[in-house]
């Protein structure tokens, strides 16, 4: 039954996240907490547990010693938001569509006036044809494979704040 | 604080390149797996392979940012044979096999940098 948890995909794993998780692992420990999330490539189990003073104890059970995986609960609205809002997680871009399409005219304008190719796909920006900025257009907002051309717009949006 | 002790060479294992680390060894090998696999059921139906890796992305993006979030703080490890150990975790390799940290507080002194070979490890916590 060892590897049974291992074993069990991303489309079984992704099921018990934001629920309120009991694992057994190695020898009879046991660990308790909300399921943030299971990494695909060792299995491994990243549970939160709120504490009275408002931190975040965060315990990470390695997929190769999972014994056993229980759900208790699932998590209410409160618990949620408590969830989505910690810092482990990626923030999602809160700001109304007037603002993103301000903010990113005034990128591609600074861009440009850099004498760097800048187009504007949808929401996105896309920099001389190999690096894509997506909103909210932070210098962390940049995708690309190129390294360097990545630093260099990275470095230019920095100024720019 | 603890002043760090000088590396302490233990004697060499049997292997060549001993001690577990060595990607050849039969150790290795058998314990530990680079990834997991996808499951039978995608490779027949590929809409089903397009949700798994969808399901899939965003659970290692997430397991990213924590480990992002984990970077500089001090861990305490839960190992094998009721083994803990406190340390300042540095990073993770790709395949999750090895954490390198700082400052590791053994009993036998604090180690200034190390590798921890995530087998070794049962759990880790850590306060956000």
């Amino acid at each position: 039954m060892q590897d049974a948890w291992s074993h069990l995909g991303p489309l079984q794993w992704i099921r018990f996240v934001n629920k309120q998780i009991k694992v057994t692992a190695g020898k009879d420990e046991e660990r308790r907490g909300w399921l943030v999330t299971v990494d695909p490539v060792s299995a491994s189990l990243v549970l939160v547990d709120f504490r009275e003073d408002g931190k975040m104890s965060v315990d990470m059970v390695m997929g190769h010693a999972v014994e056993e995986v229980q759900v208790l609960q699932e998590a209410d609205s409160e618990t949620l938001d408590r969830l989505q809002n910690s810092l482990i997680l990626p923030k999602t871009c809160s700001l109304d569509a007037e603002e993103l399409r301000r903010r990113r005219a005034f990128l591609q304008t600074w861009i440009q006036k850099n004498r760097i190719p800048v187009e504007e796909e949808g929401e996105e920006l896309r920099v001389a044809g190999v690096l894509t900025i997506r909103a909210p257009y932070r210098p962390d907002d940049c995708c690309s494979s190129n390294q360097i051309i990545l630093d260099r717009i990275q470095k230019l949006i920095q100024n720019l704040n | 604080m603890a002043a760090p002790v000088s590396v302490l060479r233990l004697p060499k294992g049997p292997d060549p390149n001993s001690r577990g680390f060595d990607p050849k060894s039969p150790r290795f090998i058998a314990l530990c797996r680079t990834s997991i696999s996808m499951s039978a059921a995608s490779e027949a139906d590929p809409e089903e392979q397009q949700r798994e890796q969808h399901a899939r992305t965003t659970l290692r993006e997430r397991f990213l940012h924590c480990l992002l979030a984990m970077t500089n703080k001090k861990v305490q490890f839960h190992m094998y044979e009721k083994v803990k150990v406190e340390a300042t975790f540095g990073a993770s390799d790709i395949d999750m096999l090895h954490f390198q940290v700082s400052d590791l507080h053994t009993p036998i002194g604090v180690q200034k940098e190390a590798l921890i070979r995530c087998h070794d490890v049962i759990s880790l916590t850590f306060d956000a």
